[in-house]
């Protein structure tokens, strides 16, 4: 199974976002988009989440397609508790009595993966930015779905606290591998954890190339000479020299 | 934490209770300069007035007359209200079309609304029809304020999540809404008890404090006057503080588990 998007175009009012967006990948990867601030890169989400329309192209394989989504900012509803917040986003499959255990033990276990079973009870405001971070994660992958959507998840927070992240991410991920883009401005997240990384151009964005990272994630080393190689031509596709 | 709380509560009722000291002495001493207890009567012979009262049963009836006119405009400016304001903040027609009845029923002066309605209804409604339209738009503006009021990323979350629209009601929408219908609802029962009482004044219905107010002055008895305006003032103030209380218990958008002190559980 394989999803692919065919030159997708999107401008809001006389602002041209995207330009023929071209790119395809396969089921159970991870895609990372790349690009510099304000290209459209939340914007390739929303399309293919059906969240807005293309103005034109078209999108293959995502059709009837369940989508989860972490957001950029954690969305998360101030007035319940971590677990209550869980549960909000799952309220579909609880409502039905034959998933309804299924999915409490999902709540469950993906709090406990994401390092906050203690914190069920807690509101969100009593977390900090990671935490809250990282329950928006796990909401993300408790919820089924056949595609998941990540914008800029591991922004926002200091160094640590993004390969804490990042980590929580991949542990999460590696028990049913569901197809994930993750949209990012960080050569380092998108090193780290995709399969392909999309590169897009200055707005409106085109696709200036897509890479494919052939290292296992647990070969990941940001300092090893295969990363490096990687790192090196990401770099040159965005523009930037080695004095920079 | 718990101290700190203390104190800051402590300090609360020592300047509340300086300021009330201040306003008694300064009407103690503007009532010995007039020195005329029909013009204005001292704090004390006020008290001792209204102390007088309450141990008659007409008091009592009057303001239990009163406060059922009271309760009875509040509940419909609160039904009526959310109806209206809930489909103003949905649909953008209705809230034009409703538009200017609204700022006609705003810009209208109590004691006008007042006036015609004693040619409408029976003397013990007028209070209420007049209280009802002031005390209305209020609601309605805090309910559609309340409705628009829920984040916009919230819903388009709910929405990816497919999360049921009764979810959403109760657990996303409500709560969002509630700071602005309790807002709303509180001052909308502080306007009703001021329209209902100058409602009676003009009224003149059975067992009603305004009722009591006028046949005082009728009377030239200021102190009784001033002994009814005090009890309507005590009942305005004990209703808002019971409102207020009641719907911090009930509709507080915090879980159970909140109420535990907050800074003590902080992760950072």
């Amino acid at each position: 199974m394989s999803y692919a998007v065919h030159d997708l175009t999107k401008s809001f009012g006389s602002l041209q976002v995207l330009e023929r967006i071209d790119f395809s990948f396969q089921e159970s990867s991870i895609i990372a988009i790349l690009g510099p601030s304000g290209c459209g890169k939340t914007t390739i989400l929303n399309l293919v989440s059906g969240i807005i329309p293309p103005d034109s192209g078209a999108l293959d394989g995502f059709s009837g397609k369940h989508y989860s989504y972490c957001f950029q900012e954690p969305r998360l509803l101030d007035w319940l508790t971590v677990e209550e917040n869980m549960r909000y986003a799952l309220a579909s499959r609880l409502s039905v009595e034959s998933t309804r255990s299924m999915t409490l033990s999902r709540i469950d276990r993906f709090l406990r993966e994401a390092g906050l079973a203690d914190f069920a009870s807690y509101l969100p405001r009593e977390l900090s930015g990671g935490m809250q971070k990282r329950l928006s994660l796990a909401r993300a992958f408790a919820s089924p779905s056949d595609i998941l959507l990540l914008d800029e998840a591991f922004s926002a927070v200091d160094l640590k606290q993004r390969m804490d992240l990042m980590r929580t991410f991949l542990g999460l991920w590696s028990d049913e591998k569901p197809t994930t883009i993750i949209v990012t401005h960080d050569i380092h997240d998108a090193l780290y954890l995709a399969h392909t990384i999309i590169v897009l151009s200055q707005r409106p964005s085109r696709v200036v190339s897509s890479i494919a990272i052939d290292i296992p994630h647990e070969e990941r080393v940001f300092s090893s000479r295969s990363m490096a190689r990687y790192e090196m031509e990401l770099y040159r596709l965005l523009g930037f020299n080695r004095q920079e | 934490m718990r101290l700190e709380i203390s104190d800051s509560i402590k300090y609360s009722i020592f300047w509340r209770s300086l300021g009330i000291a201040i306003f008694l002495i300064i009407w103690e001493v503007a009532s010995i300069a007039v020195s005329s207890n029909l013009i204005l009567p001292g704090p004390l012979l006020v008290l001792k007035t209204l102390l007088e009262m309450c141990q008659k049963i007409p008091f009592w009836l009057s303001v239990g007359g009163s406060f059922l006119r009271v309760l009875e405009a509040f509940l419909l400016s609160v039904v009526l209200g959310i109806l209206t304001g809930t489909l103003s903040g949905m649909l953008p027609r209705f809230r034009n079309t409703l538009s200017p009845i609204m700022t006609g029923i705003r810009a209208t002066p109590v004691l006008a609304l007042i006036l015609l309605a004693m040619f409408w209804f029976p003397s013990s409604q007028v209070p209420v029809f007049s209280a009802v339209l002031m005390a209305f738009p209020i609601m309605h503006t805090g309910a559609e304020i309340g409705v628009q009021a829920t984040d916009v990323k919230l819903l388009q979350m709910s929405k990816l999540f497919s999360v049921p629209w009764k979810t959403v009601l109760w657990k996303l929408r409500i709560p969002s809404a509630m700071p602005h219908l309790l807002s709303g609802a509180k001052n909308a029962l502080g306007i009703s008890w001021k329209v209902i009482v100058a409602g009676e004044v003009l009224s003149q219905p059975r067992f009603a404090l305004g009722t009591g107010m006028q046949e005082a002055r009728l009377s030239l008895e200021t102190p009784s006057v001033f002994a009814w305006a005090l009890m309507t003032i005590a009942l305005c103030g004990l209703t808002e503080y019971l409102f207020g209380t009641l719907m911090r218990r009930h509709f507080r958008p915090l879980p159970r588990s909140a109420n535990q002190s907050l800074a003590t559980r902080s992760v950072s």
